[in-house]
């Protein structure tokens, strides 16, 4: 019992360890990530900047264990993303929004935010994480193709906290939106790290709205560091 | 409409199976009892060597026959004999009866009692048989005259004849009106050998559907028969019959019983008779319905094969379609196995939906596909035999006439040649009977999951390749 209450007590720390990541092209070895380490609390919204094929995407696939490590680690509360395994890493820790939404066009709003609660094994009210980003039941019952792209964004926002993972991250949201919707967004976001008490990392291009997160970081030849 | 297919040719293949069960308990379960043909060539082989003269031989040469008495008593072995028949034919004179002399459906020449046998008619005796005007052919119960087991023979007005039907004879319908006979009329024929008259009453008037028919063929039971045999051959009563039939309660003893009789009597081997299950009713109609089988099972592989082929191909297509999805599910945390799993059984359900629409409506399409494959493998059949025979219904031998050099063919009491009752055998015997039942349904079933199973296994090797990664960034 008390070791339980002290392990709830514990604060969610997802920590990136020296990770290394090259490829091969025309041009010979590229090397993205040069020994990339960071620490990433809960209740933060944090903002990854840098340049166009910095690695911005690399690392964020790293991170949302969308593709394999090659050097370093990754911990979530000092478990190596390596023994939990990717898939199991997607499924509990971790939630992705696209800049493209990612949706199932075929499916409704609410559907496309079921399947997160249907993955995770639980029995919860689709509506209830279409509310919270501010769509009505009736928007939640149309089909993904008969809504805006803000609204898109809204309801890949509402499946990441549907899907419960303590981990969200976000490549450019707010790339496709207009600046009142880029503000509403991004203010969802911050709500899920404040209230939800998550760890939300954000890679965008816009300074302006990387004002919006509580650490920015940077992206530069292949280093992360506080910007 | 792949699973119509399939289904059409389980059903096909489980009705040419049932068609092989029924056609081996009915048409394989007959002993009989002949001459050993081989045994009798070997002797007379044996004969010219030793220096004997080759057509004073022939005129002496016995057909090898069994006397009625050790029929009747094989087949009262109940246990085995469920019925038996065996045939007596003699020939008579009449001095008041006109013959029908030439056939108004038979070639010239042709009618009469005369005719080709080797053996100098039925009689068993060494004297040269003495050819009468009328055939009398004798046979223990009216059922087994071929004409009637194939149909060609109707009775148009009064009664068949039975075993205690003393003098009772049944005539054509050319030689009744031939002779303003009716039923009910008696007529009198005499023994060719022994000059004395008997009196027969016309019980019935048959007429024949055969073309080669002879009309001077009066049938009657082999005791009415045996009355115009020579007194030697008639030996008390205990005369010789042939085309001894034995038909088994089960065909699955006939061996057995053939052993048994030859155990018992081995005076029939020593006498040149040769006991044997006869499958030539089951061989001729098994060919047909075996090529009818094999077709049904190569188009059932072809259709399988097909089947995986183009399930295959439209899995393939849906997964690719569909791998933006499959990423997605991917990114939140779905397993590939989940994946696998999904596409599985949508496919289970779509498969599921179709097989019960093809259980639905496969019974009808299933009987239209098999008539049409037994009527091409019948045609196919019929063009093999006339190339095998000549034209069909030609006749190639038979006792009451056609052409005295094949010794070998079986005797037709009615004149018809073996081909014309093979033909009708086979015309009779393959209908099969094309309807699905629950065994049917369930190979259905059985076939169509295994389709979906070999279908999904090039689809997953794929999905098993997936990055989620390659997917949402496009490059997959």
């Amino acid at each position: 019992m008390k070791k339980q209450k002290v392990e709830a007590k514990r604060e969610n720390v997802l920590m990136l360890e020296d990770l290394t990541y090259s490829y091969e092209n025309e041009s010979g070895e590229q090397e993205i990530l040069k020994g990339v380490s960071a620490k990433f609390e809960a209740g933060k919204m944090y903002a990854i900047v840098g340049r166009s094929g910095s690695g911005k995407t690399t690392l964020l696939s790293l991170i949302a264990a969308l593709d394999e490590l090659q050097g370093g680690d990754i911990r979530y509360n000092e478990k190596s993303l390596r023994k939990i395994g990717a898939t199991e890493f997607r499924l509990k820790y971790v939630n992705v929004v696209f800049q493209q939404y990612n949706l199932i066009k075929y499916m409704t709003a609410r559907e496309n935010v079921e399947i997160a609660i249907d993955f995770d094994g639980r029995k919860a009210d689709a509506n209830k994480y279409l509310k919270m980003v501010g769509l009505s039941e009736e928007e939640g019952g149309r089909l993904i193709g008969k809504l805006s792209g803000g609204q898109q964004q809204r309801v890949a926002i509402a499946r990441a906290l549907a899907s419960n993972s303590s981990i969200i991250v976000a490549d450019e949201p707010t790339g496709n939106l207009d600046e009142d919707t880029e503000k509403t967004v991004i203010d969802l976001f911050r709500e899920c790290a404040h209230e939800e008490n998550k760890i939300v990392i954000i890679v965008m291009h816009s300074k302006r709205v990387a004002e919006h997160a509580d650490v920015v970081l940077r992206l530069k030849r292949g280093e992360l560091n506080v910007a | 409409m792949m699973a119509n297919l399939v289904l059409a040719a389980i059903v096909v293949k489980s009705a040419v199976a049932a068609q092989m069960d029924y056609a081996k308990s009915t048409l394989g379960g007959t002993v009989t009892i002949q001459a050993n043909m081989d045994s009798v060539r070997e002797e007379q082989r044996a004969k010219i060597e030793a220096g004997e003269d080759k057509r004073e031989m022939f005129g002496k040469m016995v057909r090898p026959q069994i006397s009625v008495s050790t029929a009747n008593e094989i087949a009262s072995d109940a246990s085995y004999v469920r019925d038996y028949s065996y045939e007596l034919s003699v020939s008579a004179n009449s001095n008041e009866l006109e013959t029908v002399e030439s056939n108004s459906r038979m070639p010239g020449g042709m009618g009469g009692a005369g005719g080709f046998n080797p053996f100098g008619g039925s009689s068993s005796s060494e004297e040269t048989a003495l050819d009468g005007d009328v055939t009398i052919s004798g046979i223990n119960a009216y059922a087994y005259i071929s004409g009637v087991q194939n149909e060609s023979i109707e009775i148009k007005s009064g009664e068949y004849f039975d075993e205690d039907s003393e003098n009772g004879v049944i005539i054509s319908l050319d030689f009744a009106e031939l002779n303003d006979l009716e039923v009910g009329g008696t007529i009198t024929l005499k023994n060719v050998y022994t000059e004395e008259a008997v009196e027969l009453k016309v019980l019935g008037i048959y007429d024949s559907s055969e073309q080669m028919a002879n009309a001077n063929i009066i049938y009657a039971n082999t005791e009415t028969a045996a009355k115009f045999l020579s007194g030697d051959d008639y030996n008390d009563g205990d005369y010789n019959v042939s085309n001894v039939n034995f038909y088994m309660v089960n065909s699955e003893t006939a061996e057995e019983f053939v052993t048994k009789i030859n155990e018992k009597y081995p005076e029939l081997a020593e006498n040149k008779l040769k006991v044997a299950v006869d499958t030539s009713e089951y061989d001729a109609m098994a060919g047909s319905i075996e090529s009818v089988g094999s077709f049904a099972t190569m188009i059932l592989w072809i259709v399988m094969i097909a089947a995986v082929i183009i399930v295959t191909l439209i899995v393939t297509i849906n997964v690719k379609d569909r791998n933006y999805e499959m990423g997605v599910l991917l990114s939140l945390g779905a397993t590939k196995k989940n994946i696998i799993w999904q596409i599985a059984l949508e496919l289970v359900i779509v498969g599921s939906f179709g097989f019960v629409l093809a259980s639905l409506t496969g019974s009808f399409f299933a009987k239209a596909l098999g008539n049409s494959i037994l009527e091409s493998q019948m045609q196919s059949a019929r063009v093999q035999e006339e190339k095998s025979f000549g034209r069909p219904g030609a006749q190639v031998g038979g006792r009451n006439g056609g052409m005295p050099n094949m010794p070998n063919m079986p005797e037709m009491p009615d004149g018809a040649s073996m081909k014309q009752k093979m033909f009708a055998q086979k015309e009779e015997t393959v209908e099969l009977d094309i309807n699905a039942g629950v065994t049917d349904y369930l190979l259905l079933f059985v076939a169509g999951y295994l389709v979906i199973i070999l279908a999904l296994i090039l689809p997953s090797v794929n999905i098993l390749r997936y990055q989620p990664k390659q997917i949402l960034a496009g490059k997959e």
